[in-house]
């Protein structure tokens, strides 16, 4: 293919308008699901996110097998570290103050929450203040690294892949048939779509990005680039003037193509932007079409200044903690845990101290009525 | 039906999760008593979603029902004593 850009673009806006469209039918929020454990001790999202992982392995690993992906592991994951699990910690923190993650932000605020639209202007900022610290924590990150390079766990035992992630996805299958009768979930709200259906659907998402783009869903790292874009306005010299904006870490030639191309955070429209930048919009734009049809795109403003302000902040630190790990729920929990990637393991268990701790926070600070 | 019986209404427009379970329990284990008496009924109204999954599942437990209806301007959860 002439252009490298044109497939990554149009799968990236097919899988964004799909996924936001059935994340805001079933409510499909990956905070919820750590969340309400801890809050509510309700267990039924996270039984969705295991499904939605356990498919996603069984599609990754058979079509690792027949030579369909690309490459396993796919590119921009790194060697788990400290790092790791400091940013997964404030991320779960983070998420649960600002009421939703990177991608169920963009659901919500799609969907007319004014909420979210802060907690999304939060998230640009703390991911583009990031670039001022990201020569301390790439060190620290370097620094403590947990293996010398490998990314995945059947790197570290030198295994191939299907002898560890055959046996986990049908443990965790089994499980899913001990539960099957608590998979559904009673709902008389219009246009629901049960939430298994939507994990097996975004399991599906993600193995046609992983195809077509050369990698599952992700899209942080397109929140520094446009926080980076609007600091340009203000700040032009300095943007310039930091490496975290000058760099380029993805460098990869895209399935179907033979042209190598690259990206980063900076404001340039890159090969990040081609991947990201159509699912933060697209996954917007499908919340919004699934409530404009049900008649129930409203904006409600009225709310305590508590709740403003909690957002915001919130939206900044899950910003910010999102470039520390690097990577979010989407990217590590539905991309890097079906493939073993350590360090989206080492991620998914920082979460739970971290979302315990935002949850105790909220319930005790925050919410009042 | 007990033509005296209080209405709260809970306005909670706006807000997201988990906020609207948060506020529905708090005010369903204050008026719990008056609520067992059926002296009352809680109606929540919500914009979120969620929120209509949620609260039901929650307060069912602990021994009432809920009717969920749609508005012009996002749901209604009435609460009452099953």
């Amino acid at each position: 293919m002439s252009n490298p850009y044109l497939l990554i673009i149009v799968t990236s806006s097919m899988c964004g308008l799909i996924a936001g469209f059935v994340m805001h039918r079933s409510s499909f929020c990956v905070t919820g699901m750590f969340r309400d454990m801890f809050l509510f001790k309700n267990y039924y999202m996270m039984r969705m996110l295991i499904l939605l992982i356990v498919v996603s392995m069984a599609i990754f690993e058979v079509g690792t097998i027949f030579g369909l992906l690309s490459a396993n592991p796919f590119p921009l994951l790194g060697p788990p570290s400290l790092a790791t699990i400091l940013g997964g910690v404030l991320f779960g923190f983070a998420m649960v103050l600002a009421g939703g993650c990177v991608v169920g932000t963009l659901y919500k605020m799609g969907s007319g929450s004014v909420l979210s639209v802060i907690a999304f202007i939060g998230l640009l900022a703390g991911s583009a203040f990031y670039a001022e610290i990201h020569h301390l924590w790439s060190a620290l990150a370097k620094s403590t690294s947990f293996t010398s390079g490998q990314i995945t766990l059947p790197q570290l035992f030198n295994t191939p892949s299907y002898l560890l992630t055959f046996p986990i996805a049908i443990v965790a299958g089994l499980y899913l048939f001990k539960v099957k009768d608590k998979l559904t979930r009673p709902s008389s709200v219009d246009g629901y779509i049960q939430p298994w259906k939507v994990a097996i659907i975004l399991a599906l998402l993600g193995s046609v990005s992983y195809l077509f783009v050369g990698m599952p869903l992700g899209i942080t790292t397109s929140y520094a680039k446009l926080g980076a874009s609007v600091e340009m306005i203000f700040a032009r010299e300095h943007v310039f003037s930091l490496p975290y904006f000058t760099g380029l870490p993805l460098s990869y030639i895209p399935p179907f193509t033979d042209t190598l191309i690259t990206g980063g955070a900076g404001p340039k429209l890159d090969a990040v932007a081609a991947i990201q930048y159509p699912l933060v919009l697209f996954i917007t734009l499908g919340a919004t079409l699934s409530a404009v049809i049900l008649k129930e795109f409203k904006i409600h403003y009225r709310l305590p200044l508590k709740q403003y302000v909690t957002v915001l902040v919130g939206g900044f630190f899950l910003g910010l903690a999102a470039r520390m790990v690097p990577g979010c729920n989407i990217w590590h929990l539905w991309g890097g845990v079906p493939i073993l990637s350590m360090q989206s393991l080492i991620y998914a268990i920082a979460l739970l101290p971290g979302t315990w701790l935002g949850s105790k926070f909220l319930a005790k600070y925050i919410i009042t009525h | 039906m007990n033509n005296n019986k209080q209405q709260l209404v809970l306005d909670i427009r706006g807000q997201i999760c988990p906020s609207c379970l948060l506020i529905a329990l708090k005010e369903v284990t204050i008026n719990a008593d008056k609520l067992n008496n059926k002296e009352m009924s809680i109606l929540i109204l919500s914009d979120d979603r969620h929120a209509t999954a949620t609260i039901p599942d929650a307060v069912h437990s602990m021994g009432f029902s809920t009717t969920i209806s749609k508005t012009d301007d996002g749901y209604e959860i009435l609460i009452n004593k099953k």
